[in-house]
């Protein structure tokens, strides 16, 4: 699917407005949308809400021989996913530019910034080591994804916990979160992105471009960068020539917003922790907007199930109300086996009842009350000879002769010739 | 009329309520047309979210049951996605010229078709001078689900009409299509509110994309931003921020 | 052993958001207990060439997996509500056009597929798009003393003998899609369609409910 295309109009305006300093959304030029960091139920989960772009992060591990060239280390993993969710540009399985794009960056904003004692993740040396992986799922696209995942990532891995393992010789334990709590993977500093984008070959700058904002862009400048002003990366695309005091002016920009989003993020991290210690409910469930009126909840409800069994015992009672001869195969040529009600080749015979495994009391009801709107139907029509080659005269129900006779007219199916056969019609 | 006077008789109980899919409206046995009585049975028509199913009225939307007198009912739902209707005007965006056409995006399932000649005063020499990238509000000449719909900017008498190529200046918002029918709404209360706020243009297509022009970058955005909020929010709600804006920004 | 008389049944307390997502068409997020999905659906939209149909949209059904990419297990819940939808919808309105419908597993605490499907009929109600009738799921566990648990969690999926998911309609209540694993008789299977079919009037009282409440401040 196509993305929207974006209108002439739009993009003159989107630089009229920030010639005059106004954006879109009422923001100023440094400022980030509104950002909301929960918890999933599982360790490891997060939910990012950056205005209205939504991720979801999640890290898993597992044990897997480590690296040859790195014995003694554990395994980061990222991937980031594009979900069709997102974006109706997405596509699902299909690596694009941006995807590769986005990996790559998230893997130099945590890997390659060396946040994760990798150490720590080896158990048996040159054997076992701990793989953590990360997937970061785009849940809807409204620009700065890049933000949004590292966000997520980093708190979902700080939020994550690993199964404890003892090694006792050769043999090694993984222990389940019952028998040994769970450890926390041992963090250094926690990188934040934050994405410039610019305009009119530089001379405009905004912080945490909106997605009609990101394609009016002529490049983005995107920093890396820990609480402690340490810079962990830094990437510009969109071949724009930028000038010393420009980055240096960004960086500037991006020390203050990552400790204010680290904040955000320690504060979540307490607030998933007092939640998780009170024993109370936590998880996406109870981030649920209760007052939205798009939204709405209801508690535990019981099934009434008292007739229940009834129900089931009589309509198995009826379904096997058709003797249930146990046919003995006949073999009318040898080589040929024949196992079934009537035992006759049908092919040719003009009236064939398929009967159905199920095929309970309801259905016979049916069957009866079909009849008598055809009859409704039919009274007065004319008796139609179809001009098929086979009459497509059906009688329902032989058993009841003096019913069938009424109904003996044609009926046509549309559709399938196949359908000639079947004597139950959808109602 | 007696014979159908049953069904309409409960439709029109329910209109103002909400239906979702599968709600149905039955014909009773005795109000089935009997084929002896001459007297024709008064004709229902059906609008968007209803169809019928043989003697049935089926609910195929969720939404509010509407009603018009005499007997046309429709379901008002709110949704994004726009589906072409014939003699509906919308807001398109020209993404290609091929050949004696335009290729114009609506936000449908597939590109409308825009004639050069559709144009008011258009001949095969005088080209209108529309460009890639351009808005046109243009209306509806085929809109079927089978055939590629086909876009015109002028009416039956060869006139623009108020269509055309339009949007210098102004802002193109999305909108969700509940809320634009609410703004054409002869007498629109949300109109009528923004009227007292600051002078200002709107161009609304029945595709949900409204265009939005003010005196000013500033009137602009703020009225964007109150109509894309409006959708959420009761009369009392709305009227209380339009007021807060009023007090604000003038 | 024969199942006892249904006595431990229940639905876990189920909440759903509509619209919540502002890029798809139509979007929800249903939750039952700690299960979660996220849905949305985009369309009708433009078709593949490749996948063009000429008298009925293209659906599509994406489920995504928390960790690590699609599997066989993904690609059978897939095929499940892709059947279900295809019934449920009226795709002839929209000859030559693609729906594409997105399942996100947001947290997998048991009953997944039945949560997929109740998911994806909000989102396709929120949508808007052409619906004969509406569609819910139901999963019942058979305990292995024979106790019919329905709306289990991942606990009691694991211990339990058989589990099915069934998805009911709501004209008739009827059975629109099944899914089983393990062993069960007849009267059991018969019993799960009668106990699945009265948890989804609770479901489907709920759909009325939640629409009811987002259409309050337009009526």
């Amino acid at each position: 699917m196509k993305e929207t295309p974006l209108s002439a109009c739009e993009r003159d305006f989107i630089l009229k407005a920030i010639e005059e300093k106004k954006r879109l959304d009422g923001r100023q030029t440094y400022d980030y949308r509104k950002i909301k960091i929960s918890f999933g139920t599982d360790y490891g989960c997060c939910f990012v809400d950056l205005g209205q772009t939504r991720v979801m992060a999640q890290v898993s591990c597992e044990l897997v021989a480590p690296k040859e060239s790195r014995p003694n280390e554990g395994i980061m993993f990222f991937n980031i996913e594009l979900s069709p969710l997102a974006s109706p540009a997405f596509e699902q399985g299909r690596q694009s530019e941006l995807s590769v794009k986005l990996n790559r960056q998230l893997e130099r904003c945590l890997r390659n910034s060396k946040c994760i004692d990798t150490e720590s993740l080896c158990v048996v040396s040159g054997e076992k080591v701990w793989q953590i992986r990360v997937d970061v799922h785009m849940l809807n696209n409204d620009g700065n994804l890049m933000d949004a995942s590292s966000i997520a990532a980093i708190a979902a891995l700080c939020h994550f916990r690993r199964p404890d393992v003892a090694v006792q010789g050769e043999e090694v334990t993984v222990y389940s979160p019952e028998e040994r709590d769970p450890i926390p993977l041992s963090i250094y500093h926690m990188p934040i992105s934050v994405s410039f984008s610019f305009f009119q070959q530089g001379t405009y700058l905004l912080v945490d471009p909106c997605e009609r904002e990101e394609r009016v862009m002529d490049g983005l400048l995107m920093i890396a960068m820990n609480k402690h002003r340490e810079i962990c990366s830094i990437q510009s695309s969109g071949g724009i020539m930028l000038l010393k005091e420009q980055v240096m002016r960004c960086s500037k920009i991006a020390s203050v917003k990552v400790s204010e989003i680290t904040e955000l993020i320690s504060k979540a991290l307490m607030n998933d922790k007092t939640a998780r210690k009170a024993g109370g409910r936590c998880g996406f469930a109870e981030s649920m907007p209760q007052e939205r009126i798009t939204a709405l909840k209801v508690d535990e409800t019981p099934v009434e199930t008292a007739d229940v069994t009834e129900k089931a015992s009589s309509i198995i009672k009826e379904a096997e109300a058709p003797p249930p001869t146990a046919p003995s195969p006949v073999v009318p040529v040898p080589g040929v086996g024949q196992v079934g009600l009537g035992l006759q080749n049908t092919w040719g015979v003009e009236e064939e009842e398929e009967l159905e495994e199920f095929s309970s009391g309801d259905d016979v009801e049916e069957v009866t009350k079909m009849e008598e709107d055809e009859r409704k139907n039919t009274k007065g029509d004319v008796v139609e000879i179809s001009d098929s080659e086979e009459e497509e005269v059906v009688i329902l129900h032989p058993e009841k002769p003096q019913k069938a006779e009424n109904v003996k007219s044609s009926f046509h199916q549309k559709g399938a010739p196949s359908s000639k056969k079947k004597t139950k019609q959808k109602p | 009329m007696s014979t159908t006077g049953g069904m309409f008789a409960v439709l029109k109980e329910k209109v103002g309520q909400v239906l979702v899919p599968g709600d149905e409206f039955c014909f009773g046995a005795e109000e089935t047309i009997s084929l002896s009585e001459s007297a024709k049975p008064e004709r229902a028509v059906c609008g968007p979210g209803l169809r019928r199913s043989g003697d049935r009225l089926v609910v195929m939307k969720s939404g509010v049951l509407r009603h018009k007198p005499p007997l046309t009912f429709w379901i008002d739902s709110q949704q994004k996605r726009y589906v072409a209707t014939k003699g509906e005007t919308v807001i398109g965006i020209v993404t290609a010229r091929a050949g004696d056409t335009f290729r114009v995006d609506f936000g449908g399932s597939e590109l409308a078709s825009l004639s050069y000649l559709a144009f008011e005063g258009a001949t095969k020499r005088n080209r209108p001078n529309v460009q890639v990238g351009d808005l046109v509000f243009a209306q509806f000449l085929i809109a079927n689900k089978d055939m590629e719909p086909e876009l015109v900017c002028i009416d039956g008498s060869g006139r623009a009409n108020g269509m055309g190529a339009f949007g210098a200046g102004g802002l193109l918002i999305k909108v969700s299509l509940g809320l634009v029918r609410r703004l054409l709404a002869p007498n629109s209360d949300i109109r009528l509110d923004l009227e007292q706020l600051f002078p200002c243009e709107l161009v609304v297509g029945m595709n949900g994309r409204v265009w939005v022009r003010a005196s000013s970058v500033q009137q602009t955005l703020i009225v964007a931003n109150l109509l894309q909020s409006c959708d959420t929010m009761t009369t009392q709600q709305r009227q209380q921020l339009f007021r807060r804006v009023q007090q604000g920004a003038l | 052993m024969e199942v006892s008389a249904p006595s431990n049944v229940s639905l876990r307390e189920f909440g759903c958001e509509q619209s919540l997502l502002s890029r798809p068409d139509g979007s929800a997020s249903f939750v039952q207990g700690d299960t979660s999905v996220m849905a949305g659906v985009y369309g009708p939209a433009e078709v593949k060439v490749s996948k063009e149909i000429y008298d009925r949209a293209t659906l599509e059904v994406l489920v995504q997996p928390k960790v690590g990419l699609p599997s066989v297990r993904e690609r059978s819940q897939e095929q499940c509500v892709r059947e279900t939808c295809e019934e449920a919808l009226l795709l002839t309105l929209h000859p030559r056009s693609s729906l594409t419908l997105v399942l996100q597993v947001l947290h997998d605490d048991g009953s997944l597929l039945s949560c997929c499907l109740n998911a994806a009929c909000m989102a396709l109600m929120d949508a808007g798009l052409p619906m004969s009738c509406l569609f819910c799921g139901v999963t019942c566990a058979i305990s292995a003393y024979g106790q019919i648990i329905t709306d289990p969690t991942s606990a009691q999926e694991k211990e339990s003998r058989a589990l099915m998911t069934f998805a009911i309609d709501s004209k008739e209540r009827k059975v629109m899609m099944s899914s089983t694993k393990g062993s069960f008789s007849v009267h059991e299977l018969q019993q799960c369609v009668a106990v699945s079919q009265r948890a989804s009037e609770r479901i489907f009282q709920f759909y009325r409910d939640s629409v009811r409440r987002r259409y309050s401040k337009s009526l």
